[in-house]
């Protein structure tokens, strides 16, 4: 009898641990002091983002002197009046800087940001915001001096945020119109700065106001103005003479404004504008009885954040592309019997095709020249050319010794002006097979030098950060 | 009658204590050699340069240590504060939340609070950090390349020969100076005064 106890105890010892051990087993719990993430972690406030007190668009006003205009130097909008980055005048412009460097003209400090001039008859027009005063300035200069002779404002306050203005005003011979960087869009008289009207594009439209500011250039079609806002309207037209509501396209899709601009278009004698808002691409009629309508939409290429602009390709086709590893697309339009339809002939990553993060890309004779982003493997920041019916195929790139940053690049008499995130300005002689530096220099010792470059007349002008120049590069 | 005594003659008793002497001399002259050489060369440890990192993974699965002692470092003046982080967020990540689908960091290891608008402050969880770099990818490649990899010195036993080190492709691991232990890439004007995390 004793001797068979020890068994017992063995297997009661052997069935409560077993017990014991399934309970610790059921009742434990891996995961207890996991935190589960879910949205709201971050404590952002609800309606932390609206806006603050009305902004009364255009209230300051400083004349300084009239000056008759210079006809003959022209650069009137983003991408220039074509809006295609190519200046077409035929002046002759240098090749090399020179032993003495470059000639610059003027200097001008601004509020940081990358807010880029327009130019009109010997007028420069800049959207600067005045960091002192906590204000938007439109400001004028005279292109050949940097003499300012007014400047026409509103008070609006900002915070430093990767910059602070970054839009390039759109000029006529009779208007000059302006976005600010919290969407407040502004309409003077070109001559004499003389207020118009403005628009609050957030209280009117419900505009959610892009990541960093806005970035959208407003679009001059003759006495037109045309915006995108986003909020309750895809794009508006204003009659810039009264400032009234010309005709409004609807957003049934809730679709954002974006960095992106509008750029006009025409295919088949159809005068279009496309849009690239964040949630997809339009085309959106801009002549005839059906103004204002969607012609064409898709949403295969939507993007979080875009900031450059379509690139209009010749037979309908359009270019488009976005940084933060979103790639880009290639996309056909086709017109048949009035109705437009679209296709997507090429998307993909940054990788593995033509990309950018900042700048549009420059279709120059049936080819299309850009600078890769840093994520696009080993071309990231070359130059680099691609055809344009497929832009997955590199046809040429600047190579490892010849990288460049987010800075802006424009095409004038046959040559490519390059400038680097510092301030240093390359002149390029580009081909589809070839890229040959002509000769750089570093311009201003600044940083992130991203504002768009304007060329006429043989005057340059571009700007880092915190200054503007303006440079001769005629050919003398 | 008394011998002459010869002042040059070394005795036996005189020899042993010059010898003495010379030997404590020799010994203490030694030492403070030895100390002097410590203090001017210093003890060096291991350190990854920010500028030559290229993000490949290899400082979470290759430290001797789990987790690494290799950690997302973040160096405020360079940040943005950003709403939309590319080292926070996966790219195309379409609402700006803290959900853990929108997070690019496998661990939750990067804490995102809002300051004010727009401004949105990112901390590093260090203890959760296993050192991957997919936020440090992710910051160089959108943003201002303020989060940096680094090998936190509380943590890290100093191998002679350190593991990751053996298997960086980029060569990036090198020995430092104790007394500057951190190689943090910084914004032009702040490169004058070092800054320690």
């Amino acid at each position: 009898m004793f001797k068979r106890l020890p068994t017992r105890y063995l297997l009661l010892i052997f069935i409560l641990s077993a017990i014991v051990l399934l309970g610790w087993w059921f009742f434990y719990d891996p995961v207890k002091n996991f935190t589960v993430s879910i949205p709201g972690m971050d404590n952002r406030k609800k309606g932390a983002m609206a806006p603050g007190k009305p902004v009364i668009i255009g209230s300051e006003f400083k004349f300084y002197r009239a000056s008759p205009d210079f006809p003959g130097t022209r650069w009137t909008n983003f991408r220039g009046p074509d809006f295609d980055n190519i200046s077409k005048e035929p002046v002759r412009l240098i090749e090399k800087w020179g032993k003495s460097g470059p000639v610059i003209l003027w200097k001008k400090s601004l509020g940081e940001g990358h807010a880029a001039p327009a130019v009109y008859d010997g007028k420069v027009y800049l959207l600067d915001y005045d960091e002192t005063g906590k204000s938007d300035q439109l400001r004028c200069f005279l292109l050949s001096t940097g003499e300012e002779l007014w400047r026409r404002g509103y008070k609006v306050h900002l915070k430093r945020n990767h910059g602070l203005s970054r839009t390039v005003p759109s000029v006529n011979a009779k208007f000059v119109l302006t976005i600010g960087p919290k969407c407040q869009v502004m309409c003077v008289n070109r001559v004499n700065g003389d207020f118009l009207w403005g628009l609050d594009l957030v209280r009117e439209y419900g505009t959610e106001i892009p990541f960093w500011y806005t970035g959208q250039c407003p679009l001059l079609d003759n006495d037109t103005a045309i915006i995108a806002p986003g909020g309750k309207a895809l794009l508006v037209a204003i009659d810039c003479n009264t400032g009234k509501k010309l005709w409004e396209t609807p957003n049934p899709k809730t679709w954002k404004m974006s960095h992106s601009s509008v750029m006009p278009m025409t295919l088949d004698g159809k005068k279009m504008y496309v849009y690239f808002a964040i949630g997809g691409i339009c085309g959106i009629s801009a002549s005839g009885g059906d103004k204002g309508k969607v012609l064409w939409e898709t949403s295969e290429f939507a993007p979080s954040v875009i900031a450059p602009s379509p690139v209009i390709l010749n037979d309908g086709k359009i270019f488009v592309t976005a940084g933060y590893g979103a790639g880009s697309a290639l996309l056909q339009v086709t017109a048949k019997d009035g109705k437009y339809n679209i296709k997507v002939l090429q998307k993909y990553k940054p990788q593995e095709g033509l990309a950018s993060e900042q700048q549009s890309p420059v279709f120059l004779n049936s080819y299309i020249y850009g600078i890769q982003p840093k994520d696009a493997g080993s071309l990231r920041n070359q130059f680099v050319c691609y055809k344009a019916d497929d832009c997955k195929k590199d046809l040429m790139s600047s190579g490892k010794t010849n990288r460049f940053g987010l800075g802006p690049y424009i095409v004038a008499d046959g040559k490519f002006f390059i400038l680097n995130d510092d301030g240093e300005m390359t002149i390029a002689r580009v081909t589809p097979s070839r890229f040959t530096v002509l000769d750089k220099t570093r311009i201003i010792d600044g940083q992130d030098s991203w504002g768009p470059i304007a060329i006429t007349g043989g005057f340059l002008l571009m700007r880092d950060s915190k200054q503007m120049v303006c440079i001769d590069i005629k050919a003398h | 009658m008394e011998e002459p005594e010869n002042s040059s003659k070394i005795n036996r008793r005189k020899f042993l204590s010059t010898g003495v002497r010379a030997s404590v001399l020799i010994g203490i002259g030694g030492v403070a050699a030895l100390v002097a050489k410590k203090a001017i060369t210093g003890q060096t440890v291991w350190q990854l340069d920010p500028a030559k990192c290229i993000q490949c993974g290899r400082c979470a699965t290759n430290c001797v240590l789990t987790p690494s002692a290799v950690k997302c470092v973040h160096v405020y003046a360079m940040c943005g504060y950003c709403d939309l982080c590319g080292g926070y967020f996966k790219p195309e990540t379409k609402t700006l939340t803290t959900a853990a689908e929108n997070q690019l960091c496998p661990t939750n290891a990067i804490k995102r609070k809002f300051i004010e608008d727009p401004f949105f402050e990112y901390t590093i969880d260090e203890p959760l950090c296993i050192g991957c770099g997919k936020c440090v990818k992710g910051c160089g490649s959108f943003g201002n390349g303020s989060l940096q990899l680094q090998v936190r010195h509380n943590i890290c036993v100093n191998c002679n020969q350190c593991s990751i080190a053996r298997n960086c492709p980029a060569d990036a691991f090198s020995r430092v100076p104790l007394s500057q232990p951190y190689l943090l890439k910084q914004i032009a004007e702040e490169k004058k005064s070092p800054q320690s995390p």
